[in-house]
């Protein structure tokens, strides 16, 4: 449970606002930084946190892309796709990131390490095609790099290592 | 008149009332302006673009102040280069708009036929087809053809249910947020809301049970598409089919006015039945909304287990008579016990049943006892005196009134009611909560004042300290017209008034309108006597009666409460024939063996029971004689809500076989004792044998009672889109009888309550009011089931650690000769010392008055 666990961070994100429903947004965050994602039950707690009905919350965690409703694993890559990335190959980059990793679109590899998932414009496009790992930017990106990345976090993981991605 | 302001309307000028929203004031005047996120009862919002109209202004000569003038004396208008949403203007001097130009014409084209890129052609197969709002405009405003490829649409979900109540169709939303918005502005019950966006957005709930209010019904009106639809009558008919019977809700004292769609069933064997229940408009009362009681719970009509002949128990088995034996059984009973008949009735007779009733008893023997049944609740002085004005009009309290609740769980004892109050509240009213619990409405009110059970009668002795102490008396009414106040004033003196309460006095005082609710929870039927008296004391006091949007309203159980205490029956006449019981009890309508022990036990005794009943209720099977009755749904008649309006019902269904109405059937008993006339040949009779006898009835009349008025917002036309589905009405705004307060040569009596409480030591059981209950005229409406809950009793944290339960746990609950079996429950609900048990979750009797209990926990 959030509160039991983050007494002081729910209460800094509480102190931020006039009325408890304002913290909705942050206590989704750390529900998700927690959880991984946004379960029903997260969705429960952040609700009662905030104090209104849970039917809210979901539909501010279904408004904005950033918070998962669904598992994913360790490691969530978002690839821009949008115009000027596919301009400068996000398209086939994707494609290739998907074949690299034998999931298809919006999926999870088996080993639950990695969900992939295209996404809207990021705010990086003089640097595409980019990539966004757990929230971490990795611009000027290529295949190559992308699967250097991939082979890195696997053997992380591997050794159980702290991953340097946060 | 209200101030009204000039705007221009496709060339022609009009005075529209000032700040109202442009598609209201255009539609004021007769010119639609399309619409389908806009609802005349919620706020804009500007999501569908359906209204776009071509919007200017008149242009000001800056120098003179005055308009600008064309070469023929015409003031010049300034077009803005864009069309407008109109449901976003509020009207403003000078403001012009243009309705059917080609530009507007051709937005509404492509604004259409965006909305129906994603809208399936479902219509012949689609509930709403027919009373559709987006079927209507698109015949009416549509481009006709489409220029995006049919093949290109998505598909999406079609049965999705947001509760066991209503359905969604993904597929048919239009994303107006109308059903979102009802519930979060309206209701104030977040419960539904959009989720994920663009073509992917969907109305989604997860609360727990989903879509948990008591509203949701209505959305399914103001859905502007098939999108929400009702599980009771999803592929019931087609809406062409239908016709519609003007009826009134019978569960509750706000009284709503609904509309019975009807038609001739095949599997009802060609009969007329009712197919669903829709609101019908009565500003004044319930507006366009109804609660899901009203909405689902008309099953009861239709229940196979109605009872459709007369049976006599002969030596405890029951025997079928024909109506002709069972007439003769009763009057020759009638003679034979003479002074020793009483006579009950139950809170959901019409008020033509209850009149032949009471005939009946007065020809029976000079003074019969006319009890009502339930016996909880008394008051018809306080509210005669100083009930509220003729003409309340709840939907429009604003900041310059204040509201009192006391002593009543409003939401589930008068939904609607609640739902107008939580609004006033919304729009400035002044709300007051006065309950020794908390209640749903608590986060509305400005201020709440707990009491402890039994001490309701002094909040509002210490109110009218405050006014007393504070010039808040209106002295010209004291002086001029009431009686007693010197006692009043006597009593009063010297008593020392707690801050909480001098605060709540300071605020409810400082209006110009004040209107009390007063209930019974937590108090016996003397305090409940002594609490409506202390509310009247204090509304007479200080001037707030006699006029509309001031007085004093009673939370009544059942529909028809008011109407039986203003033709006679009462409270203290049931306590009087429980005390001393009479040989042989007509009981009309009324289950009180499930609802109480004493009575079940005085029943028990009588040598002779006759019970006028739709069902074979637990008092019906204790009686000697059962005679079978129509239901509201089956007959025409009267109810008069709790706000003293006297309402027509019409009969919606082929009435059953078998079966009479309740007021023929005491109408024929009375005809054969001596002096019996003949029974009136309609309900609409004996309306008018009312109004000779009645003061408070007099003039009464069935043609009046159904007169209509236009209302606004003019809702239920050709017009669906503007206010959705719910229906115009045609069946009578009802009456309301006008207090005595309202009537300048009638003297107004106050008096000194008693405020004294017992002090309540150990535990003591307060029984409670739900809505969703196992009433005889609800349980049979299944689809509703899942929301009653089973027996449970809310316990106090700190009793429950002392009593070793926990929430959950069975306990047994033993007051007076009762066991009681319930689920225990422990949320913050019951103040320390007390259990709140629901009464009729089950058809075993509970204390119907605060009682004196134990609890035993029950070990797996
Ligand atoms: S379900 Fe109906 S009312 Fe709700 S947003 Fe969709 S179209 Fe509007
Ligand atoms: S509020 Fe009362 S009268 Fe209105 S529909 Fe609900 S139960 Fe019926
Ligand atoms: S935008 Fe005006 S009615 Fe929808």
């Amino acid at each position: 449970m959030l509160a039991e666990k983050y007494p002081e961070r729910v209460a800094k994100i509480f102190s931020k606002y006039p009325d408890k429903r304002s913290g909705v947004m942050a206590l989704l965050y750390l529900a998700q930084e927690e959880y991984g994602w946004i379960s029903d039950e997260a969705l429960s707690e952040v609700a009662a946190l905030c104090e209104i009905d849970p039917t809210q919350v979901k539909s501010i965690a279904g408004f904005y892309t950033m918070y998962s409703e669904k598992p994913k694993g360790k490691y969530w890559l978002q690839v821009c796709t949008d115009l000027p990335c596919a301009l400068r190959g996000a398209d086939e980059f994707y494609k290739g990131l998907c074949d690299y990793l034998g999931v298809k679109d919006g999926g999870t590899t088996e080993d639950g390490l990695f969900t992939v998932e295209q996404v809207m414009c990021l705010a990086a496009c003089d640097h595409a095609p980019m990539m966004q790992c757990n929230f971490h930017y990795h611009e000027n990106f290529d295949l190559e790099k992308a699967k250097t990345l991939v082979d890195r976090l696997r053997a992380e993981s591997a050794q159980k290592q702290p991953s340097s991605e946060k | 008149m209200a101030e009204t302001v000039t705007i221009s309307i496709d060339g022609q000028s009009y005075q529209v009332p000032k700040g109202a929203n442009l598609v209201d004031a255009a539609k004021l005047h007769g010119t639609d302006i399309p619409v389908f996120c806009y609802h005349p009862k919620m706020k804009p919002v500007g999501m569908c673009r359906m209204c776009l109209v071509e919007l200017g202004s008149v242009t000001v000569n800056r120098e003179s102040g005055k308009p600008d003038l064309d070469e023929h004396g015409q003031p010049v208008i300034r077009w803005q280069p864009k069309l407008q949403t109109a449901c976003t203007q509020t009207v403003s001097e000078g403001m012009a708009i243009r309705t059917s130009t080609a530009k507007v014409v051709e937005a509404r084209d492509d604004i259409l036929e965006f909305i129906l890129t994603s809208h399936p052609l479902d219509c012949p197969i689609c509930d709403k087809g027919g009373e559709c709002p987006l079927q209507n405009l698109t015949m009416a405003y549509g481009p006709g053809e489409s220029q995006f490829l049919y093949d290109d649409k998505q598909h999406l979900a079609k049965h999705v249910p947001l509760g066991e109540l209503i359905y969604l169709d993904r597929e048919r939303c239009i994303q107006c947020a109308r059903c979102t918005r009802f519930c979060d502005e309206v209701v104030g019950d977040d419960v539904l809301a959009f989720h994920e966006r663009g073509r992917k957005l969907q109305i989604v709930t997860v609360s727990d049970p989903p879509f948990d209010t008591k509203f949701s019904g209505n959305t399914t009106d103001i859905c502007p598409v098939g999108a929400l639809t009702t599980a009771d009558f999803r592929f019931g008919a087609r809406p062409w089919e239908l016709s519609e019977v003007p009826s009134i809700c019978p569960h509750c004292p706000v009284g709503c006015n609904i509309s019975a769609s009807t038609r001739l069933d095949r599997d009802s064997g060609g009969k007329k039945v009712i197919k669903r229940i829709m609101p019908r408009q009565n500003e004044q009362v319930n507006e366009i909304w109804i609660c899901d009681k009203g909405r689902f719970g008309h099953h009861h009509s239709l229940s196979s287990n109605r009872l459709q002949t007369p049976m006599l128990k002969k030596d405890g088995a029951w025997v079928e008579i024909d109506w002709k034996t069972a007439y003769q059984e009763v009057t020759s009973r009638l003679q034979k016990y003479g002074e020793k008949v009483g006579f009950l009735a139950g809170p959901s007779l019409s008020n033509e049943d209850l009149w032949e009733m009471r005939k009946l008893a007065r020809r029976t023997c000079r003074d019969c006892q006319i009890g009502l049944w339930p016996a909880t609740m008394t008051g018809l002085e306080a509210v005669t005196q100083a009930g509220v004005g003729v003409g309340t009009h709840l939907a429009a309290l604003g900041p310059e009134s204040a509201i009192l609740v006391i002593a009543s769980d409003f939401e589930e004892e008068a939904p609607i009611w609640w739902l107008q109050v939580k609004q006033a509240a919304d729009r400035g009213a002044k709300v007051m909560v006065a309950n020794a619990r908390p209640t749903k409405l608590d986060q509305y009110a400005k201020c709440v004042v707990r009491y402890e059970y039994g001490e309701a009668v002094e909040v509002l002795n210490h109110i009218a300290v405050f006014a007393r102490r504070h010039d808040k008396l209106n002295q010209t009414l004291v002086e001029g017209r009431v009686d007693g106040f010197a006692e009043l004033e006597a009593d009063l003196k010297g008593k020392r008034v707690p801050k909480q309460h001098s605060e709540a006095a300071e605020l409810l005082l400082d209006t110009e309108n004040l209107v009390i609710f007063a209930g019974n929870e937590g108090l016996t039927l003397a305090q409940q006597a002594e609490l409506m008296q202390a509310a009247a004391n204090l509304l007479i006091l200080t001037g707030h009666v006699a006029r509309p949007n001031n007085g004093l309203v009673a939370v009544w159980p059942g529909a028809n409460m008011q109407g039986a205490l203003d033709l006679g029956f009462s409270a203290e006449a049931t306590v009087s024939l429980l005390d001393n019981p009479p040989s042989m009890w007509v009981i009309g309508d009324a289950d009180p063996v499930a609802e109480d022990a004493r009575a079940a036990a005085v029943l028990d005794q009588a040598e002779f029971v006759v019970v006028s009943t739709q069902f074979m209720t637990p008092t019906a099977e204790q009686a000697d004689l059962v005679l079978p009755v129509l239901s509201f749904a089956e007959r025409e008649g009267t109810f008069t809500n709790a706000m003293r309006r006297v309402q027509r019902f019409y009969m919606a269904q082929t009435p059953l076989e078998g079966a009479l109405s309740a007021w023929k059937v005491f109408a024929q008993i009375g005809s054969a004792l001596p002096g019996g006339d003949k029974p009136r040949i309609s309900a609409a009779l004996v309306m008018r044998d009312i109004a000779q006898h009645v003061v408070r009835y007099a003039g009464m009349n069935y043609t009046d009672l159904a007169h209509v008025e236009t209302q606004f917002p003019d809702v239920g036309g050709h017009d669906l889109y503007y206010g959705g589905n719910a229906y115009a009405n045609h069946g009578g705004l009802g009456i309301q009888w006008a207090t005595n307060a309202e009537k300048e040569n009638y003297r107004l009596t106050v008096r000194p309550v008693s405020a004294e409480a017992p002090k309540y030591e150990d535990l003591t059981l307060i029984p409670i009011r739900l809505l969703y209950n196992r009433d005889v005229l609800f349980e049979p409406s299944t689809v509703m089931h899942a929301r009653i809950p089973a027996p449970y009793a809310d316990f106090n944290a700190k009793d429950a650690a002392q009593l070793g339960i926990i929430d959950g746990d069975q306990v047994v609950i033993s007051a007076g000769d009762l066991q009681i079996n319930v689920s225990a429950r422990v949320n913050g609900q019951a103040p320390t010392g007390f259990v709140l048990l629901p009464i009729r979750l089950s058809q075993l009797p509970v204390p119907a008055a605060p009682a004196m209990c134990s609890v035993q926990k029950v070990e797996e």
